[in-house]
């Protein structure tokens, strides 16, 4: 127990600490080619955890957002990115696979939040995905987040427990089940074993408010 | 038309057709199985079997050295072959495209997997022929990712008490036949620079040839010769480069002088491009006895974008004769200049020997990705016929004067230019599947494409380990509709005799036999058999997956024939996964016979023992990945 407490007050600082980064970087003008560097601290990143980690749950894919969001200009340059760095070579042109997965569907082996989706890039994976730091500066990665983004397939940050539980948005949810879709205060899943399953979702965002969950109270 | 530049005088082969027709008409009554290799078509068109394996056993991907993929069995004919039912089955549990044919030998049947490359030997001796050994070479994971078109593998060669085999992340294996423990392991390459292996080693005597992947990473193709028991590598031959590099001498006599010069294979190419190349050696091989020369093609230049690699871009989308033994370049033959279209030449070359205008030639016959069929003296590399077997647009013909294409210049990719409907598409009019040779028939049988393009090229950096390759496309059916075709080919007239349109993809390998039936499966998992000469279908199965692998026949401990194919989807079929009634991935053998009859199944006659046990493995091996 002291471990795992120990492991969460750990957690919670870093994620202020990313926070705190996060809102120093997300000054850049929407629509307009980015001056202002994304400078979201390496370390930051580093400490996001790729998928389920046993014990303390990490609630810091949640806590970094692209910070070029869904910005359109950003998104073209990803975009151009993606056939000038021969990605598309891979994952196909519009991005729907090949030798590399679709980028376009809900299914991500190393998550589908932006930060999760930057660390493949920057990392690479196992299977044959190389890994483009330092070819890319960050930036650049962070453009390519946004174009695959906008494919409609990537999870938003406060989506980060329910990209790794597998749930989409307009899900069904079982009456014993807090549905994880919600915001980032979903993510103390153990906490939502506790809590009444008759109880409102409190984090409930709009886009699942709009469906009623399918349960009993 | 444009397709007509055949040089064959119209007359002469309209009279060899007229003869073949009358012979085949004839009634024929079949000769004993001993005597069936040696039985010779009504146009006297005939294959050297060698190495003349035992008839019931199949050592090799094409059985023989000259790629016939004629078995002498003669149990299953028109007669019965609609009397064929599953024997037993076999699931390896991978799910990845199954393109290899399993191998036969002493009353043992070895199967190797798609990654991650799994070995399984199963005892035909025992009841539902249960595993004898498996073994795993445990590859790398970064294959996967660095594998084009599904990683898949065609499969393993029987040689010397060893079962010899390649690993997708550059490594070439050697497994005792009888135990599955590995003998050698050689490392062919670096799989982080993009280059994988997915073909089948070929054997002759004391040494096995093998070659690389990669064509649409950047890689630098290569055939080499190892030592089969040791596993030494003997020399290697580049696509690429200079004469030394591709092993070029004094030796080297190319038919066409277009062909003849300096270190060409560097020279054809914009500066330093030739060690980016392409030009893998993913395909077939074969060899003729008689001369001692071995046969193999190169797959496409790399980039695939023509525009950034003006010149023929030599030696790729080629092939080459080498003598066998010291692998220096007898001639080579260039059958898409300047591939702009990702026409690889890594075909089957089927060695045959035909009278030809009045006389005996050495031949070999090459369906090419290019849609064109050709017949090539194979001693100096003429080309004596060359004409389509598929849909195209992209030339004119080829010029047997000179032995080049004629290219309609409105079918050449533009950087950032939407192209519609060239054709074939990069595929090909055919692809890596492997045709057979009856010497009962004269015909070569095939499973081709009715495909074309709509392409778009994208300009490209190299990126090591990293696509190189720049073709936007999507592929759809050529008129008619149909993505698949069957179809028999005469290789002395250059011409189709029969066609059996596939609304699926035919892409199987082709089984011909001495019982005058043929054997081919397609994408959406049907498994047929054909009547050798009139084309008739026989016999249709349905398969748990789709067919792209490549039957092969071989005789029971109980002397009974069988025939076996894999049924698992994948490869480039994949390209045609979004049709409806597209089928899912599978890893499962079947094996037919006459009523699904064996020794352990028939009536009366059911056994449940368990054959033994796997001996090197648990039984989750084939879970991997």
């Amino acid at each position: 127990m002291k471990h795992v407490s120990t492991s969460r007050a750990a957690s919670w600082l870093l994620a202020s600490a990313a926070l705190a980064l996060l809102a120093a970087c997300q000054r850049f003008e929407g629509g307009r080619t980015v001056a202002a560097q994304p400078s979201i601290g390496e370390d930051a990143i580093a400490a996001v955890p790729l998928g389920d980690v046993a014990g303390a749950v990490s609630t810091l894919g949640s806590s970094i957002a692209n910070p070029y969001g869904s910005d359109p200009q950003a998104v073209q340059q990803g975009e151009q990115l993606f056939v000038k760095m021969n990605c598309a070579g891979c994952h196909g042109y519009g991005a729907k696979g090949g030798i590399g997965p679709d980028l376009t569907d809900k299914y991500w082996r190393y998550g589908g939040v932006p930060v999760a989706i930057y660390k493949s890039i920057y990392e690479g994976r196992p299977q044959g995905m190389p890994a483009w730091n330092p070819a890319l500066p960050p930036q650049d990665i962070w453009k390519l987040v946004a174009y695959i983004g906008s494919l409609g397939g990537t999870y938003t940050p406060d989506q980060y427990q329910a990209s790794i539980q597998g749930d989409h948005v307009g899900d069904n949810v079982a009456a014993e089940v807090r549905p994880t879709l919600a915001g980032a205060g979903a993510a103390s899943a153990p906490a939502a074993r506790t809590e009444s399953a008759a109880q409102p979702n409190a984090e409930a965002r709009p886009d699942v408010a709009g469906t009623p969950p399918n349960t009993k109270p | 038309m444009h397709l007509t530049l055949q040089k064959v005088p119209v007359r002469l082969s309209l009279a060899l057709l007229l003869g073949a027709c009358a012979l085949l008409a004839a009634a024929q009554t079949p000769p004993p199985a001993a005597a069936a290799s040696a039985a010779t078509s009504p146009s006297g068109t005939r294959a050297n079997f060698a190495p003349n394996d035992p008839p019931g056993e199949w050592h090799s991907q094409a059985r023989d050295y000259a790629n016939t993929r004629y078995s002498p069995l003669d149990q299953v004919t028109a007669g019965n072959v609609a009397k064929l039912r599953v024997a037993w089955t076999f699931s390896d549990g991978t799910q990845n495209g199954h393109e290899a044919a399993p191998l036969v030998f002493d009353n043992t049947m070895v199967l190797v997997t798609p990654f991650p490359n799994l070995a399984y030997a199963l005892d035909l001796t025992k009841a539902g022929a249960p595993i004898k050994w498996s073994y795993s070479p445990n590859p790398t994971p970064v294959a996967i990712g660095k594998a084009c078109c599904d990683t898949v593998n065609r499969g393993g060669a029987y040689a010397n008490g060893k079962i010899i085999y390649n690993v997708l992340d550059m490594h070439t294996v050697a497994v005792d036949a009888k135990t599955g423990k590995e003998v050698w392991r050689t490392k062919m390459g670096d799989v982080t620079s993009g280059e994988t292996m997915t073909m089948a080693p070929f054997v002759v005597r004391n040494k096995v040839y093998v070659g690389n992947s990669g064509g649409e990473l950047g890689v630098r193709g290569w055939f080499a010769a190892l030592d089969v028991d040791t596993g030494k590598e003997l020399w290697r031959a580049y696509s690429s480069g200079t004469d030394e590099d591709v092993k070029i001498g004094a030796d080297f006599k190319p038919f066409y002088p277009w062909m003849v010069g300096k270190d060409l294979g560097r020279t054809s190419w914009p500066s330093g491009m030739d060690r980016t190349s392409g030009g893998a050696v993913w395909g077939w091989i074969s060899y003729d006895p008689e001369t001692n020369l071995i046969y193999y093609g190169t797959s496409n230049p790399s980039p695939r974008v023509p525009a950034q690699r003006p010149g023929y871009n030599l030696w790729t989308s080629a092939m080459f004769a080498r003598d066998a033994t010291t692998g220096m370049a007898k001639w080579a033959y260039q059958f898409t200049p300047h591939d702009q279209w990702d026409y690889d030449g890594v075909n089957e070359n089927v060695l045959m020997d035909i009278n030809f205008q009045g006389k005996p030639r050495k031949v070999l016959v090459h369906f090419d990705r290019n849609a064109f069929a050709y017949t090539i003296d194979r001693t100096t590399g003429e080309v004596l016929i060359a004409t389509p077997f598929a849909y195209q647009n992209w030339s004119t013909g080829i010029d047997l004067k000179t032995g080049m294409p004629g290219v309609v210049p409105e079918m050449q990719p533009k950087p950032g230019i939407k192209l519609s409907n060239v054709c074939p598409p990069d595929i090909g009019g055919k692809d890596w599947q492997p045709s057979a040779f009856s010497p009962r028939t004269g015909l070569v049988y095939a499973g081709i494409f009715n495909l074309c393009m709509d392409v778009t090229d994208h300009l490209q950096s190299y990126i090591r380990g990293a696509p190189y390759d720049g073709m936007e496309m999507t592929r759809h059916p050529a008129p008619g509709g149909n993505w698949g075709e069957f179809m028999a080919w005469d290789p002395v007239a250059g011409k189709k005799m029969w066609a059996i349109k596939e609304h699926f993809m035919t892409m199987s390998g082709v089984l011909a036999t001495a019982g005058d039936v043929v054997f081919y499966g397609t994408a959406d998992g049907w498994f047929r058999s054909v009547d050798a000469k009139s084309g008739t279908v026989l016999w249709s199965y349905k398969l748990g997956s789709g067919v792209i692998g490549q039957p092969m026949t071989y005789l029971g401990p109980d002397k009974r024939q069988y025939v076996a194919v894999y049924s698992g989807i994948g490869g480039v079929a994949m390209l045609s996964s979004s049709m409806p009634g597209f089928p899912p991935r599978g890893s499962t053998l079947y094996v037919f016979s006459i009523n699904g009859d064996s020794p352990h199944s028939a009536a009366g006659m059911l056994t449940t023992e368990a054959g033994g046990t796997a001996v090197q493995s648990g039984p989750t091996i084939g879970g991997k990945r």
